[in-house]
């Protein structure tokens, strides 16, 4: 399952990016440049660093000695 | 012997409990200064922001509220590493003090029309103090109460630190509520929203006083003697791989779950009372700070309950099954509040009209009444305002002219306790995955870096994750509306983000996280 979860993360990347500049460039409001700022500042490293890094570990067997 | 021992059981009983009353208040204060802003949404765009542009404003005091969540993760790094080096007591007295502190003066900033942008700027940096303020108190405190906890029973005693944040909201929503009623909406509005805000400092010096008067938590007491207090505990928490891998699968098996079905079941639906439903504002409060009022005890039910079967499938089953059961919940909210499908008793219409020149301007307001077979009332009362002058009106672009519409809907007593009973089954799921959450967090890291270790995937969970929830769910929704005038075309298109959230977290902690403790020296 690790592959799955550093995949979404890596995916993210891309998605994030493309939906900001797709919605930025058809509306280049202030609200806009608010909320997207705030995801692709905020959010998006967040989720795929965590996901990227925790796939990492879990194709390496790191949690499997946990239970 | 028989009676030294039952005493000595019971003086130990009572000073958990002291440790317990003393934290939890403290926390109950941090969260109720933390959520007013919340509750106050609304107003504080109308005082901070301009006015012109009431959705960009409304947007702009989300991204202030979102701020205040956002910084929350770097709260944790920094107290949290204080709390490692110095002392859990110490730590949590200094982050009340500047929470108390940051919202006194938001009580205090003139508003817009008054400092200009420097009026949502201070708002702003206020906002971030407290988030920060936040992000070190939580950790610490469900720390301190869990090293004084027994083995046994530490769900049970932490789980009324869990309460605190619920309760934190329902004062929130009762102060204001009783404020409001007690001046009236025009003073209100003008002035007395600044209340609630004011009030923080007196709480906050209450509470200061009596954890001045706590003792140091036994487990750090006895590492610092020892000498084996975590010399960099930043360091020691997130570059070891052991102990980074433990803050990924608690943030990423947990604590995002629980971030967004607390904010969802307590934050979005009231957002979507007052915004999808326009349920009247005080209707909608009502409902909530009920449903948080029943709900609430759930929080020790359920951390009680997981001192016995273990933490983990309790979290997951609330994950579940509120991914399954969201949609037809708030489908269920919008079907009883929404008047688009209620049968309308036309005799009973009345439409007003009124118009009158201020200025160089007209104002016209519409009010319409309607009410509805099933006894929902509904109330909408349309602005236009418009120079008089007829070449100047022509002049003016389109979007300047738009009215401003307020709708509001009352609720029959019938569906009122109905949409009662649908918040609730939000805030047990809220209980689910949030009362265990604490122990289980302060098990999974040592005690020389628990306060740093446990804080940041808390505040990251429940900050980050769970507190855009109002800003995304809301933008979301926005993105379904076909055009500016119209309303949007699915209103329970925010719901996807906490549902798709709570679900790979779900998926995650069920394939990852142990229901036994990690940590072994906890006890």
């Amino acid at each position: 399952m690790g592959i799955v979860w550093a995949a979404m993360g890596v995916g993210i990347i891309p998605l994030a990016i493309m939906r900001a500049m797709k919605e930025i460039a058809a509306k280049p409001s202030e609200e806009n440049w608010i909320f997207w700022s705030i995801v692709l500042v905020v959010l998006m490293p967040i989720i795929a660093f965590s996901l990227i890094t925790f796939g990492v570990f879990a194709l390496k067997g790191e949690y499997e000695a946990i239970d | 012997m028989a009676n030294n021992l039952s005493a000595s059981h019971s003086e130990e009983v009572t000073s958990t409990r002291r440790v317990i009353a003393a934290s939890s208040v403290g926390t109950l204060i941090e969260w109720y200064d933390f959520y007013i802003f919340g509750s106050l949404a609304k107003i504080i765009s109308e005082q901070f922001f301009p006015k012109d542009n009431p959705t960009a404003a409304l947007l702009a005091t989300l991204a202030t509220f979102a701020a205040g969540f956002v910084v929350r993760p770097f709260g944790a790094l920094f107290f949290g590493r204080l709390g490692d080096l110095i002392g859990r007591k110490y730590t949590f007295l200094v982050t009340l003090v500047i929470m108390g502190g940051s919202t006194f003066v938001i009580g205090l900033v003139p508003g817009y029309q008054t400092i200009g942008f420097w009026a949502p700027a201070i708002v702003f940096l206020l906002r971030l103090l407290q988030g920060l303020a936040l992000g070190g108190e939580y950790g610490g405190a469900a720390t301190y109460v869990a090293e004084h906890s027994p083995d046994h029973q530490r769900g049970y005693w932490t789980s009324f630190i869990q309460t605190t944040a619920t309760f934190g909201l329902f004062v929130s929503l009762g102060v204001i509520l009783i404020v409001r009623q007690s001046l009236g909406l025009e003073k209100f509005n003008d002035w007395g929203w600044r209340v609630p805000f004011l009030l923080s400092i007196f709480l906050v010096a209450i509470s200061v006083f009596i954890r001045m008067k706590m003792s140091e938590s036994p487990l750090f007491a006895k590492l610092k003697k020892e000498g084996k207090t975590s010399a960099n505990p930043l360091a020691e928490s997130f570059q070891k791989k052991d102990n980074l891998k433990m803050v990924l699968l608690a943030l990423l098996g947990a604590t995002a779950g629980q971030g967004v079905v607390w904010y969802t079941g307590q934050f979005y639906a009231l957002s979507f009372l007052q915004n999808a439903c326009n349920i009247e504002f005080v209707q909608s409060n009502i409902i909530i700070s009920i449903a948080l009022v029943i709900g609430t005890p759930f929080f020790v039910v359920f951390g009680a309950l997981s001192d016995k079967i273990g933490r983990k499938w309790i979290m997951m089953v609330g994950m579940l099954i509120a991914v399954l059961t969201y949609k037809p919940i708030y489908q269920a909210m919008y079907d009883l509040g929404s008047v688009k499908k209620k049968v309308e008793i036309k005799e009973k219409t009345t439409v007003e009209h009124k118009a009158e020149v201020k200025g160089s301007d007209s104002l016209k307001t519409t009010i319409t009444k309607k009410t509805f077979e099933d006894g929902t009332t509904y109330k909408e009362v349309k602005k236009e305002k418009f120079p008089t002058d007829p070449a100047l009106k022509a002049a003016l672009p389109k979007d300047k002219l738009k009215p401003d519409t307020k709708k509001e809907t009352t609720l029959p007593q019938d569906i009122f306790y109905k949409m009662i009973g649908l918040v609730l089954i939000q805030v047990i799921y809220v209980t689910m995955v949030y009362g265990p959450i604490a122990a289980f967090l302060v098990e999974l890291f040592p005690t020389r870096i628990r306060y740093t270790s446990m804080s940041l995937p808390y505040h990251i969970g429940n900050g980050v994750f769970g507190g855009l929830v109002p800003l995304i769910s809301t933008r979301l929704v926005e993105a379904t509306r076909p055009a500016a005038d119209l309303p949007p075309a699915d209103p329970l298109a925010g719901l996807m983000y906490p549902i798709l959230i709570a679900a790979v977290c779900f998926v995650i902690g069920s394939l990852y996280i142990s229901n036994k403790p990690v940590a072994t020296d906890i006890d």
